[in-house]
């Protein structure tokens, strides 16, 4: 299987202070993944985990300090002449959290529609992009009436469509999806999610779904990264992440999630600790202040990811550790 | 974790209407809402944006501003009645006997001041205490979220964002309070930050005995920690009652709606609808049940007759199929 796109080593470090402070905040350190076409992925962590990062170096908003983007196996850095930034562009484009600020309030819906329309597929006549902007319509949802409506007139959930209509304008094969449902009331959620799965289905797109939610990862995505301070804590298909968690923060989290369903768990109560800011990180295990299971070890070698369970893997000494016993017994 | 439930209620709500006075006329944005909050109990109030339950808060603290207006309706706490009482009047309740817990701690803590410096602000507009037990109340009330005192001299942006809200709760109970009101103190925070905080609320409460009223809209939240639910959509209770009772058998089509909009984590994997359509705006109501339109179960009286909030076994409930029982 060949991936659609690939990030290797990864990273992104901002210079914080003052001009002639040292110290640099490491948002993203040395990640890489990979996400299959017609697959949507989930990214998932705390807030100053990395993962809003990561999805603005693969929108080229910030430039990587280090590690290499492919798209459909070239690499982003090759990309100069502004044909090839704008073919990009409209093959991964970015779906935004906030659909009230998303959206421009003076004009038309279609106002955006058209214009993204006319400058990603200049092939189209004004009146196939008007086809097209309502074919897309239809695809989320939405009347093509909607068309014609001011933002204002649109429910936060309606205008999250029109973020995806956008996207899907431009016969993405990526989209990058930002917290797309998280300022939006539940009964509204669960639709967006649903489209979600549609345009993988049906369309062939994928996704990367960056949230912090689990319960809706779980609900909509394939595969599972799990951030923990600029680092990949632990990734999988998600059923198997979720079912035999093998890092510990990953346990924290799940055990986090509040689920009426669910006795209440006791993990998360002990848990008073915070997520570092990564300034000038020493090596070492990122989340071993907080870790049960912390040993020597943590404090010296950073972590890295390796392969516990098919597909599974988990960055976390102890956890590795003891598959290799129960591999050497068995 | 429910915690006992003694029945001398500690704030009575009656009758509650609140209308927002617009140039284009006046949308009533809570309608005849009526609840009891008995003392050291928690209860939780949800509802999607839109519903209410915010500007329901408001006019329970008093704290409505124009073009916000208490049309109608009595706030009983304590055996007195909030409503009509001056400024200076609630100022000897508010913060002491009632406090407030708002949705964002990074809007409300003033940014330029020390945390040790708007706790003295608090305390010394609601009393007349010494410069010693202000320092001694202030590190206690740290020390109870969790926090170390040294904070005291910390500014709100040194602190993260779950400490931020602890401080905020901490400063609501520097004070001992009977009743503290709550609007989406989680919100903000991440999932184990959030589930931290709740526990802490929940210890807290029953330490204190003070009696919780948690507005969120996030059902799934409270499951653990609230004893009574109430559910609002368009500025009107749908469901009132006991937190176990409507998460087991909700009654009230909208409550089930929302209940099946949470994706869970464990057992199978299952496709849900979530509730169709958009929460109504509240200048246009439609006529009838205010959820008939979103309703699966709505038949032609839905559209026409609007339902009383009555009892259907021991909940009360706003649908007319559920309380003539053609809804099982």
């Amino acid at each position: 299987m060949t991936d659609l796109l690939r990030v290797e080593h990864l990273t992104r470090h901002f210079k914080i202070g003052g001009a002639l402070s040292q110290r640099t905040l490491h948002a993203v350190d040395d990640v890489s993944f990979g996400i299959n076409a017609r697959e949507i992925v989930a990214l998932a962590g705390e807030s100053g985990s990395g993962k809003s990062t990561i999805a603005r170096m693969l929108a080229r908003i910030y430039r990587p300090t280090s590690g290499e983007i492919y798209f459909e196996g070239k690499s982003l850095s090759r990309i100069r002449s502004r044909r090839d930034q704008l073919r990009y562009s409209g093959l991964v484009p970015m779906v935004f959290q906030d659909p009230f600020g998303s959206i421009n309030p003076v004009f038309r819906v279609q106002h955006g529609m058209l214009r993204s329309l006319k400058l990603h597929r200049p092939e189209l006549s004004a009146a196939q992009r008007l086809e097209e902007a309502a074919r897309v319509f239809d695809v989320v949802g939405l009347n093509p009436d909607m068309l014609q409506r001011f933002p204002y007139e649109l429910s936060g959930g309606q205008r999250q469509r029109v973020g995806f209509a956008q996207a899907l304008a431009m016969r993405p094969k990526l989209i990058l999806a930002d917290e797309p449902v998280s300022m939006l009331d539940v009964s509204i959620r669960i639709g967006l999610l649903n489209l979600m799965a549609k345009l993988r289905d049906e369309e062939g797109v994928s996704i990367l779904y960056i949230t912090h939610d689990i319960a809706s990862a779980r609900y909509v995505a394939d595969r599972l990264i799990v951030m923990y301070a600029g680092q990949i804590a632990e990734t999988g298909p998600i059923e198997d992440v979720l079912a035999h968690p093998r890092h510990p923060y990953t346990q924290l989290l799940l055990s986090a999630v509040p689920d009426p369903r669910a006795p209440l768990s006791v993990a998360a109560e002990t848990d008073r600790g915070e997520p570092p800011k990564v300034i000038d990180p020493a090596p070492g295990c990122r989340f071993r202040w907080r870790c049960p299971l912390a040993i020597d070890t943590c404090a010296q070698v950073t972590p890295e990811l390796a392969e516990l369970r098919p597909a599974h893997d988990a960055a976390c000494h102890v956890a590795q550790t003891s598959a290799e016993e129960v591999k050497a017994f068995s | 974790m429910q915690s006992r439930v003694p029945d001398t209620p500690v704030l009575e709500v009656s009758g509650l209407s609140v209308d927002y006075l617009l140039d284009r006329g006046s949308v009533r944005a809570v309608d005849d809402v009526s609840f009891t909050v008995s003392r050291g109990e928690f209860l939780g109030i949800v509802g999607e944006s839109g519903c209410g339950k915010s500007t329901l808060l408001f006019a329970v603290a008093q704290l409505l501003a124009p073009p916000a207006h208490l049309a109608a309706g009595t706030v009983m706490f304590k055996g007195t009645n909030l409503v009509g009482l001056t400024d200076r009047q609630l100022s000897a309740i508010r913060w002491q006997a009632m406090s407030v817990v708002m949705q964002s701690a990074m809007n409300a803590l003033n940014p330029v001041k020390t945390i040790g410096a708007q706790f003295k602000d608090a305390m010394q507009a609601h009393g007349k205490p010494s410069k010693e037990e202000i320092t001694a109340r202030s590190a206690e009330v740290l020390r109870m979220v969790g926090i170390d005192p040294v904070h005291l001299r910390s500014y709100p942006h040194q602190l993260s964002g779950g400490m931020r809200q602890r401080s905020m709760i901490a400063m609501a109970m520097l004070f001992t309070p009977d009743l503290v009101i709550m609007d989406e103190p989680t919100s903000a925070l991440d999932v184990v930050a959030q589930r931290s905080l709740m526990v802490q609320i929940k210890e807290l409460q029953q330490t204190f005995g003070f009696a919780v009223i948690f507005v969120t809209h996030d059902m799934s939240l409270i499951s653990h920690f609230s004893d009574r639910l109430m559910v609002m959509y368009a500025g009107q209770v749908d469901e009132l009652g006991a937190t176990k009772m409507i998460f087991d058998r909700p009654r009230h089509p909208y409550t089930q709606g929302l209940l099946e909009a949470f994706p869970s984590i464990r057992g199978p994997r299952v496709p849900l609808k979530g509730i169709p359509g958009n929460p109504p705006d509240l200048s246009s109501v439609p006529a009838g049940c205010r959820f008939h339109p979103r309703c699966p179960h709505a038949l032609d009286r839905c559209a026409q007759v609007p339902p009383d909030l009555s009892p259907v076994d021991g909940d009360l409930v706003r649908c007319l199929r559920r309380q003539d029982g053609s809804l099982s």
